[in-house]
């Protein structure tokens, strides 16, 4: 690719992608600093290796960059070791509350962003791309590195998981 | 369609990730069950609640700007590393040049001092350094140019219809005294041809060294000596042009 077309490109393709890039990693990392570091070397990785995309939608293919830059970062900052996410030992242990106290608990969602910064990460990510992106299974499928199988129970187990935060919120609020 | 499958396929339902088929038929359970009705209803005021009640982080104003200006350096320093490339190249040359200078020398047992001097001076030329003095492909225009610079006047012509065009010309020092350069191309590559008055230097004589040939020829009083990369056939065919 010729240099002066390969930056245009890049800038008309993945450039426009800078909110969806910061969204994701500002959620990822909770923290703006990091997420404004982790959205500009992201995008640094993701110039060097223009040549790997192959056209179509840059938002997936930037977000995958973001993602993996993302968790570079935490491992570095925070010496993590790469633990595979265990799908089962996130399920939900306790039975689901009572459909009569969950309808009232949905008149208060005020503490749903509260309650979205301390999911792991692994739901975190797939709510955020679906609610707040509004991506189809198949692009966080992409970015996730993830079966489309496994998205749509992850987002189930995060929604879940989600609702059970936000119930126990209320409760303790009404206690 | 049972309950259970129902509220399992209910998420990707709420979604519109079902295909029309299992689409239909969850909406059909839905209709005519209250609990998964109530699912639904539930996942969509959890929808309803994420996006009124948490943020979407837009990126700082600036950091566009930022990442624009840092995306376009690098692409600078990529192209400066083609550079630093080039010039590691061209070192790298330079330390193969002296090894094949010092072969040369022990090959010939230190006999040919002009052939080491003409064949260090065709790389050190291929070195980016010094190769033209004057570029021209006009020999009006190189022969004069060497008037007054040398105490003699080479014969200067072009072989352009032939193949091999003259690139221009340049003062080198060979042989304890300065000579007349001429350089000529052949494709990619480039012959140096140098030239000096001359008595008998011992006949005509062809040197193979790592790839580089050189012949060497005495005519009108004149020493000559072509070096190249270039295969000694057509090295021998450029000699033949000046018979």
């Amino acid at each position: 690719m010729e240099a002066a077309s390969k930056l245009a490109l890049f800038e008309e393709t993945v450039l426009p992608h800078l909110d969806a890039a910061y969204n994701l990693a500002r959620w990822l990392t909770r923290n703006e600093h990091d997420a404004e570091d982790i959205v500009q070397e992201a995008y640094m990785r993701a110039f060097r290796f223009f040549d790997s995309f192959h056209g179509g939608d840059g938002k997936a293919w930037l977000l995958a960059v973001v993602r993996n830059t993302s968790l570079t970062w935490r491992r570095r900052e925070h010496g993590m070791a790469k633990v595979p996410f265990d799908e089962a030992a996130h399920s939900p242990a306790e039975a689901a509350a009572s459909v009569e106290s969950r309808l009232v608990e949905q008149a208060r969602w005020g503490d749903v962003k509260d309650c979205m910064e301390l999911l792991p990460p692994e739901f975190r990510e797939v709510l955020v791309m679906r609610e707040l992106e509004e991506m189809p299974y198949s692009d966080i499928a992409t970015v996730a590195c993830l079966p489309v199988g496994t998205v749509m129970s992850r987002l189930s187990r995060a929604r879940r998981r989600l609702q059970d935060c936000v119930t126990g919120r209320m409760k303790g609020v009404a206690l | 369609m049972t309950c259970e499958s129902a509220r399992n396929l209910a998420g990707a339902y709420v979604d519109d990730e079902l295909d029309a088929t299992l689409g239909a038929q969850v909406r059909e359970h839905i209709a005519g069950c209250d609990s998964c009705a109530e699912l639904q209803t539930e996942l969509l005021a959890m929808r309803g609640g994420i996006r009124e009640h948490t943020p979407y982080y837009r990126a700082p104003a600036d950091l566009r700007n930022r990442i624009r200006a840092a995306v376009r350096n690098e692409e600078r320093q990529a192209d400066g590393h083609w550079r630093w490339l080039a010039l590691a190249a061209a070192i790298l040359l330079a330390v193969s040049a002296a090894w094949n200078v010092s072969l040369l020398r022990s090959h010939s047992g230190g006999g040919d001092a002009i052939a080491q001097n003409i064949l260090s001076s065709h790389l050190r030329s291929l070195m980016g350094t010094h190769l033209l003095d004057v570029p021209s492909s006009d020999r009006h225009t190189v022969k004069p140019w060497f008037n007054g610079k040398l105490d003699f006047s080479p014969d200067v012509r072009d072989f352009t219809a032939q193949g091999f065009p003259l690139i221009g010309g340049r003062i080198d020092y060979v042989a304890d005294r300065s000579v007349a350069v001429l350089v000529y191309g052949r494709r990619q590559h480039v012959i140096n041809v140098f030239t000096w008055p001359s008595a008998a230097t011992g006949g005509d004589k062809e040197i193979e060294h790592n790839g580089y040939h050189m012949i060497h020829w005495d005519r009108g009083g004149m020493a000559w000596w072509a070096v190249s990369d270039l295969n000694i056939g057509e090295l021998r065919q450029f000699e033949n042009l000046y018979e």
